[in-house]
């Protein structure tokens, strides 16, 4: 439902001159892709590794707040990295996003993943005292989650749109 | 050409033949290698940052070595296993291809730095270990390091763009 009504959207944004930029040069594919995969590093890496701290196997002897005010920054910067070259990607393919249900799935968890990193996960990482070891392994497993789903359908967008779902034979 | 013949043979040998004819092995393999960047680029980034003294600085050095580098560790095991796999099954392709020699050379210079860290500052981290900015040679490794695991997720990305590839 939300899907059609964005059609129009999406029928415009391919069509601006950032689209057709896009979609027009390999180099600069290339590029938003290698800067959007840097800022994947950066974003997931500092929250796999407070994930991993809330569950025990991270940095120890060391308060979670204290290491979560000192990678909070870091994970922004991997956000805003992410969140400015993940439209310019989407520029070069805009039309062939829209007919990925994996791209839709891929945006779906992916507002799921920023509500809660925002909501819970960073309240839960920097209180003081901590919260129960049961409650930090449980939102850093869902943490740890939402985000490695998110990276894996954005992989899986550029391999199975739905003219090749068919051929693949993955979901007939 | 004795590099060549080698990438010949492997590309010929069953397991190869058989990855590179599968529908679904290739791609989960590579899916594996790319999001295996997060445990190992990301990792290292931390320790990076670390030793720059933007990250992480009232965590002594040697805990952020200690607790980190063992994720880093166990996912570069897993990307050398799913990067020799992908490798074996279009070996002569890479063999030919631009990227994937400009990665191998900012693996192998990675290594390098990092063994020359570990082999020298580093020995004598307890003299240093809760500086909140680490002595000029470790940041000089850590910057060397930041700046070649971004030029090998760079060039690996870029190997898809090279000749032979329809970058899917």
């Amino acid at each position: 439902m939300i899907r059609q009504s964005l059609l129009p959207f999406f029928e415009w944004y391919a069509a601006t001159p950032v689209g057709r930029v896009m979609s027009s040069s390999a180099t600069l594919i290339a590029m938003a892709q290698i800067v959007h995969l840097i800022g994947l590093t950066l974003l997931v890496g500092t929250i796999m590794m407070m994930d991993l701290t809330l569950l025990g196997f991270g940095i120890k002897r060391h308060p979670a707040a204290q290491v979560a005010s000192e990678l909070a920054p870091w994970t922004l910067a991997g956000l805003a990295i992410m969140l400015l070259t993940g439209p310019l990607n989407l520029a070069s393919e805009a039309m062939r996003c829209y007919d990925s249900s994996v791209f839709w799935i891929k945006m779906g968890l992916l507002a799921v993943a920023i509500v809660f990193h925002f909501t819970v996960h960073r309240r839960v990482a920097a209180a003081e005292p901590p919260v129960s070891r049961f409650q930090a392994g449980l939102v850093g497993c869902i943490s740890l989650a939402l985000w490695f789903g998110i990276a894996l359908a954005a992989k899986f967008i550029g391999f199975y749109g739905e003219d090749l779902r068919q051929q693949a034979g993955l979901f007939y | 050409m004795l590099l060549l013949i080698l990438c010949q043979w492997l590309e010929s040998t069953r397991p190869a033949a058989a990855l590179r004819s599968s529908v679904w092995m290739f791609d989960i393999l590579e899916t594996i290698h790319t999001l295996g960047i997060v445990l190992v680029a990301g990792t290292i980034m931390l320790v990076d940052l670390r030793l720059l003294g933007l990250g992480l600085k009232r965590v002594p050095v040697s805990h952020v070595v200690s607790r980190i580098v063992p994720w880093t560790l166990g996912g570069f095991c897993l990307m050398a296993l799913t990067g020799c796999s992908l490798f074996s099954a279009e070996a002569v392709k890479l063999y030919n291809s631009p990227a994937f020699r400009m990665k191998l050379v900012f693996l192998s210079l990675a290594g390098l730095n990092a063994l020359i860290f570990h082999r020298t500052i580093y020995r004598q981290a307890t003299a240093w270990d809760s500086a909140p900015v680490a002595p000029v040679r470790a940041r000089m490794a850590g910057l060397f390091s930041l700046i070649l695991w971004i030029a090998i997720i760079a060039a690996g990305r870029a190997i898809a763009y090279g000749p032979g590839y329809d970058r899917s």
